[in-house]
C-alpha cells in the first residue's frame, strides 16, 4: 500500500473491520499485559485532552465574551454575522476552494494518470517537480507566481509585446487569479495522492474494457474515472478543505482584487487595530470552525466509500501501460508543461529577482542591475538561527507527534480499552484551520501563567495539535498492515506491553512512523497559517521571517532566502519520497 | 568616537550643565553603558524598514557599545497588538519600539516607560510627548509615487482632483495597513482637507478608481510600482522614493498638497527585559550621531542640527504644504478612517 504518503486524515481505523475475526482474540487485552495497556490509555487520554481540548475551549469562550463589558454576551457573533462582509467573505472562501480544488485535482490526476498509467516519456520529470514543491513554503511558491502572472510580469508582457496593447492577459489579482495560483499550489499533492490511488487500483478491469475493443478514451471515461471516482471525490475534498484554510494566496493576491475570504478577515481583526479584536476574531473562527466540521463530515462520509473501493483492489501486480502512440508526445508535452509551470518558470523568476536591487521586468537594461547584494545580506548569522529554530521546531513537532500517534495508533487499531477515545482525541484537530488554532493556542497562554508565550515552545506546542491527526493517520494505516498474531505470540512467550511495542511493532512500523515524521517535518516547516500569530522576535520560523521580508519591502531579499531555504528542504523531501517509496514497496511485498 | 559625541551633543550638555552641578551626562553615560554592556542585547520593535535603516543604526550602535541589537519589523498597529499581547502574557519580549502612533495605545494600557533621554532636550516641543512618553526620531512625508517609466514626467497627476481621472483606474495602490503610510491615512489627510462633507464625496469619487489594497508596507507597494504592476503608489515615503531613484530606479514621487507629515517616535517599554540597554539604544538614535546615521540613509532626522541630506524632502527645502499628524490625532481618529476604508474601498 502506498498510503504512506497519503495524508487523507480520514479516521481510519474504528469503522474498518479488524484484520483478523478471531473470537479469542477480544481477551488478549483481559490479560497479562492489560495493567499496563490500561496506563498507556490512560496516560494518552490525559496528554492528548490537555492539548486538544483547552485550545477548543478558551476560543469559545473568546468568542462569547464581551470584552468591554466583561460579561457573557452573543455580541460578537451578532457583530460578525450582521455586517455584509461575512457572507461575502464566506462566498468567496467557498468559491475560492472549490475552483482550486477543481483545478488541482484536474491537473494532478491528469498527471497522475499518464505517469502511473501510460508509457509517456520523460515521467520522472512529474516526481521531480511534486517533490520540490514539498520543501518549498507557500509564501514563496506564492511570490513566484505572482511575479509570473502579475501584470509587469513575463506572461502579460509577452502579451503586450504580441497584441500591441497595454492590456493584461491574466489579471492574477482576481477569484479566477486566485484560484489558478491555489490551484497549482495543490496539484503537486493531488498528483502524489492520485498517484497512489491509480498505482494501487486494479488493472484488470480496464484490460478487460480494451481486450473488449475500447480505446484510451473511452476506457478512462467508463472505467477508470467510474473506479476512482470514491477517491477523486475524497481528495478534492481535502484540497477543498486545505483551501478553505488558505491564509497566503488569499492575503498576497485576494486583497489586491479586492477578494476577502474568512481566513484574511480574521487575520486583519488581529493585526488591524490596537488592542485586537480578539472576540470579532474568535467568533468568526468559531463560525469557521463549524464549517470546516461539515466538511469534514462530508469528507468522511466519501472517503468512507473510497476505502471501500479501494479495498476491492489489494492484489499484487503489474498493470501493462497504455500506449499512447503518437499521443504520447502529447502527454510529454504536458508533463514539461506542469514542470516549467510548477517548477522551472517560478525557481527562475525567482532567481532573477534574488539577483536585482528592486523588481524589475526581464529587460536588457535590468541586466546591468545585477548583484549578489542579496546573497551576500542573507547569510547572516540571524538567517543561521532562523534556520536552526525552523529546524528545531520541525524536528521537535514531528517527533512528539509521532511518538504520541504511535501509540494511539496502536490501542486504537489493536481496540485497546478507551482506545476509541484516544482516537477521536487525537483526530479532534482537524477542525482547526491553522490560523484559528494559533489564534486558540494564543488565548490559552496568554490567560494561564505559564510562560511559554514568544518561545520555540508554543510554536512546538500547536503544530503537535495540528499535526496529531496526520501522525494518526500514518501510523495506523502501518498499523492495519501488521497481522496481530505477531504480538500474540510474544505475548504468550511472556511479553510485556512494552516489550512488544518495543521490539515488534516499532521495528515493523518503521517505514510508516518514519514517512509520517518527514511529511509532518515538511509541513511544519513550511506553512505560514499557524506561526504567523504566535511567532515572537526569537521564536520565527522560515515562512514567517519570508512573509514578514514580503509585508516589509523586502521583495529581493525573500527570493535569494527562500531559494536557499527551499534548495535545504528539497534535499529533505527527497529522503521522504525515496522513503515513503521503499515503504510502499515492502508493504506490496508483505502483500 | 566619544569626543566627537561629546562635541556634538553641547546643547544637550550645557543644558544639563546648567541645571545640575555639571558632569551629570557624562557620569549617567557611564553607568548606563555598564548596565547595558551587562545585559548584552537589546530588542527593538520597529517599523522602520530594515534594510534601509534598521541594518546600519543596528551595527553603528553595535560598534559603538558592543551591545547586539535584535530588531523585529511590523507595521505600526502590529507593533503595538504584539507588545499588548506579549505584555498582558507577562512576557514582554520588547525593549525600545518606534512608530507613527504605536505609543498611544500602549500608553493607554500602561506599558511604556515615562522616560526621555538627555539629547531630547535639544529637540523642539512639537517633537516630544509633553508627558515624556515618546520623541521623534524622524519626519515623515507622505505623498504619491509613479513609476517614470510608465508615467513620463510631467504628466503624473499633481493635485488630488487629478486622481480621479478614469485613466488611473486600475494603476493605482496603496497599502491596507490601518495607519499613516496606508489608505487609512490618505482618507484622514482628504477629510481633515476638505471637511467632512466634500472629503466624503471626493473619496466616494475616488473609489471608483478601483485602487488595489496591497497588504504590506507602503515600501512594498512602491517596489510594486517600480516593478510596473501599478502605475502609481498613493501614501508612500516620499524619501523612499529617493532612495530608490538613486540606486536607479524608474521612480519619483510627487509634491501634491497637502503632503501628509507625521512623525516616527521611539519609546522604552515599562517592564523591558533589558532596561539598560534599552535607554541606552534611544539615546543613540536620537544623538546627534545617531541621527547623521538617519540623515545618511536619506531619512529626514528629527534632531534640528542635523539637516537632510535631500533638502526638497522637508517642506521647507521642498516649499510644499503638509497636513501634520501628531501619533496622538493619528490614534483617535485611525479607527474612524479604517471604517471609511473598509466602507468604500473593499
Amino acid at each position: 500500500m502506498t498510503s504512506s504518503i497519503d495524508l487523507v486524515p480520514a479516521a481510519p481505523a474504528t469503522h474498518r473491520k479488524p484484520l483478523c475475526d478471531d473470537a479469542g482474540i477480544e481477551t488478549i487485552w483481559s490479560r497479562l499485559s492489560a495493567y499496563q495497556t490500561r496506563l498507556l490509555a490512560a496516560f494518552l487520554i490525559v496528554v492528548l485532552a490537555a492539548l486538544v481540548l483547552p485550545p477548543l475551549l478558551f476560543l469559545l469562550k473568546a468568542s462569547v465574551l464581551d470584552a468591554q463589558r466583561g460579561e457573557w454576551s452573543l455580541v460578537n457573533f451578532e457583530v460578525v454575522l450582521g455586517s455584509r462582509r461575512f457572507l461575502a467573505s464566506s462566498a468567496n472562501s467557498l468559491v475560492f476552494a472549490a475552483g482550486s480544488a477543481a483545478l488541482a485535482l484536474v491537473i494532478g490526476w491528469i498527471t497522475a494518470w499518464i505517469v502511473e498509467r501510460t508509457n509517456t516519456p520523460l515521467k520522472s520529470l512529474a516526481y521531480l517537480t511534486a517533490i520540490i514543491s514539498l520543501g518549498t513554503p507557500y509564501i514563496l511558491y506564492v511570490t513566484a507566481w505572482l511575479l509570473v502572472f502579475g501584470k509587469a510580469g513575463p506572461v502579460n508582457q509577452l502579451y503586450r509585446a504580441l497584441s500591441g496593447t497595454s492590456d493584461v492577459v491574466i489579471n492574477i489579482y482576481s477569484m479566477p487569479g486566485m484560484i489558478m495560483v491555489e490551484g497549482f499550489l495543490w496539484s503537486p499533492l493531488a498528483f502524489l495522492l492520485a498517484g497512489a490511488t491509480l498505482r494501487n487500483a486494479n488493472p484488470e478491469l480496464e484490460e478487460a474494457a480494451r481486450v473488449s475493443g475500447a480505446g484510451i478514451w473511452q476506457t478512462i471515461r467508463r472505467v477508470t474515472l467510474r473506479l476512482s471516482l470514491p477517491s477523486i471525490l475524497a481528495l478534492s475534498m481535502l484540497v477543498f478543505i486545505r483551501a478553505v484554510e488558505a491564509f497566503e494566496v488569499p492575503a498576497l493576491a485576494g486583497l489586491p482584487g479586492r477578494v476577502s475570504v474568512l481566513t484574511t478577515d480574521i487575520y486583519s481583526n488581529m493585526v488591524a487595530r490596537a488592542p485586537p479584536d480578539v472576540g470579532g476574531a474568535s467568533a468568526l473562527s468559531v463560525l469557521m470552525l463549524a464549517l470546516v466540521l461539515v466538511l469534514l463530515a462530508i469528507y468522511g462520509r466519501l472517503s468512507r466509500h473510497a476505502d471501500k473501493f479501494a479495498t476491492v483492489t489489494g492484489k499484487g501486480f503489474q498493470p501493462r501501460p497504455f500506449d499512447l502512440g503518437r499521443l504520447r508526445y502529447a502527454a510529454a508535452a504536458m508533463l514539461v508543461a506542469n514542470f516549467l509551470l510548477l517548477l522551472l518558470v517560478p525557481v527562475a523568476m525567482l532567481t532573477w529577482v534574488s539577483l536585482l536591487p528592486f523588481y524589475q521586468p526581464l529587460s536588457a537594461a535590468a541586466f546591468d542591475l545585477v548583484t549578489l547584494a542579496n546573497y551576500r545580506t542573507v547569510f547572516s548569522p540571524d538567517h543561521v538561527g532562523l534556520i536552526v529554530n525552523t529546524l528545531l521546531v520541525a524536528t521537535a513537532t514531528a517527533t512528539i507527534a509521532v511518538a504520541l500517534t504511535f501509540a494511539a495508533a496502536w490501542l486504537s487499531v489493536r481496540r485497546a480499552p478507551c482506545g476509541w477515545a484516544v482516537e477521536r482525541l487525537a483526530t479532534v484537530p482537524l477542525v482547526f484551520p491553522g490560523l484559528v488554532l494559533g489564534i486558540a493556542v494564543m488565548q490559552l497562554f496568554l490567560r494561564l501563567p505559564i510562560p511559554l508565550y514568544g518561545t520555540l515552545a508554543i510554536l512546538v506546542w500547536a503544530f503537535v495539535i495540528n499535526y496529531l491527526p496526520y501522525g494518526m493517520r500514518y501510523s495506523a494505516s502501518g498499523m492495519l498492515q501488521i497481522h496481530r498474531e505477531l504480538e500474540e505470540s510474544a505475548e504468550i512467550c511472556g511479553a510485556s506491553a512494552w516489550t512488544r511495542l518495543a521490539r515488534i511493532v516499532a521495528p515493523l512500523l518503521a517505514p510508516a512512523l518514519l514517512a509520517g515524521w518527514l511529511f509532518i517535518f515538511l509541513m511544519a516547516a513550511r506553512v505560514l497559517s499557524l506561526p504567523i500569530l504566535l511567532a515572537g522576535p526569537r521564536s520565527q520560523t522560515m515562512a514567517v521571517t519570508l512573509f514578514d521580508l514580503w509585508s516589509n519591502g523586502q521583495g529581493t531579499e525573500l527570493a535569494a532566502l527562500g531559494l536557499i531555504w527551499s534548495a535545504l528542504m528539497a534535499m529533505i523531501a527527497a529522503i521522504f519520497y525515496g522513503l515513503a517509496r521503499r515503504s510502499a514497496a515492502g508493504a506490496l511485498a508483505r502483500a | 568616537m566619544a569626543r566627537l559625541r561629546w562635541g556634538l551633543r553641547l546643547p544637550a550638555a550645557a543644558v544639563c550643565a546648567a541645571s545640575l552641578a555639571g558632569g551629570c551626562a557624562r557620569a549617567a553615560d557611564a553607568a548606563l553603558i555598564a548596565a547595558a554592556q551587562k545585559e548584552g542585547e537589546v530588542v527593538w520593535y520597529t517599523t522602520q524598514i530594515i534594510s534601509q535603516l534598521v541594518r546600519p543604526v543596528s551595527a553603528a550602535f553595535e560598534k559603538k557599545y558592543g551591545v547586539k541589537v535584535r530588531a523585529a519589523r511590523a507595521n505600526s498597529t502590529e507593533v503595538s497588538v504584539k507588545i499588548i499581547n506579549e505584555s498582558r502574557a507577562g512576557r514582554p519580549q520588547s525593549d525600545v519600539f518606534d512608530g507613527t502612533s504605536t505609543v498611544v495605545p500602549l500608553k493607554k494600557e500602561g506599558y511604556v516607560l515615562k522616560w526621555l533621554p538627555d539629547p531630547a532636550k535639544a529637540y523642539p516641543a512639537q517633537y516630544k510627548d509633553p508627558e515624556g512618553y515618546w520623541v521623534a526620531n524622524n519626519l515623515y512625508f507622505l505623498a504619491p509615487g509613479f513609476n517614470t517609466r510608465l508615467v513620463p514626467r510631467g504628466s503624473e497627476p499633481r493635485t488630488y482632483q487629478a486622481l480621479l481621472d478614469p485613466k488611473w483606474r486600475g494603476k493605482m495602490a496603496w497599502s491596507t495597513t490601518a495607519t499613516s503610510s496606508g489608505g487609512s491615512g490618505f482618507i484622514g489627510t482628504v477629510l481633515t482637507e476638505m471637511g467632512s462633507e466634500s472629503g466624503m464625496a471626493y473619496l466616494r469619487e475616488l473609489a471608483k478608481q478601483r485602487i488595489a489594497n496591497v497588504g504590506s508596507a507602503a515600501r512594498e507597494v512602491l517596489d510594486q510600482v517600480i516593478a510596473g504592476e501599478y502605475s502609481l503608489a498613493l501614501q508612500i515615503f516620499n524619501h523612499h522614493a529617493v532612495i530608490s531613484g538613486k540606486k536607479g530606479a524608474p521612480v519619483d514621487w510627487i509634491k501634491m498638497e497637502p503632503v501628509t507629515g507625521t512623525l516616527s517616535v521611539i519609546s522604552v517599554h515599562k517592564d523591558a527585559p533589558h532596561p539598560n540597554a534599552a535607554k541606552l539604544l534611544v539615546d543613540f538614535i536620537i544623538s546627534t550621531e545617531g541621527q547623521h546615521i538617519f540623515r545618511d540613509a536619506e531619512y529626514l532626522p528629527a534632531d534640528p542640527t542635523v539637516p537632510p541630506l535631500t533638502p526638497a524632502l522637508t517642506p521647507e527645502g521642498g516649499k510644499f504644504r503638509t497636513r501634520f499628524f501628531t501619533p496622538e490625532q493619528t490614534e483617535d481618529a485611525i479607527a474612524g478612517w479604517k471604517k471609511i476604508y473598509d466602507d468604500l474601498f473593499w
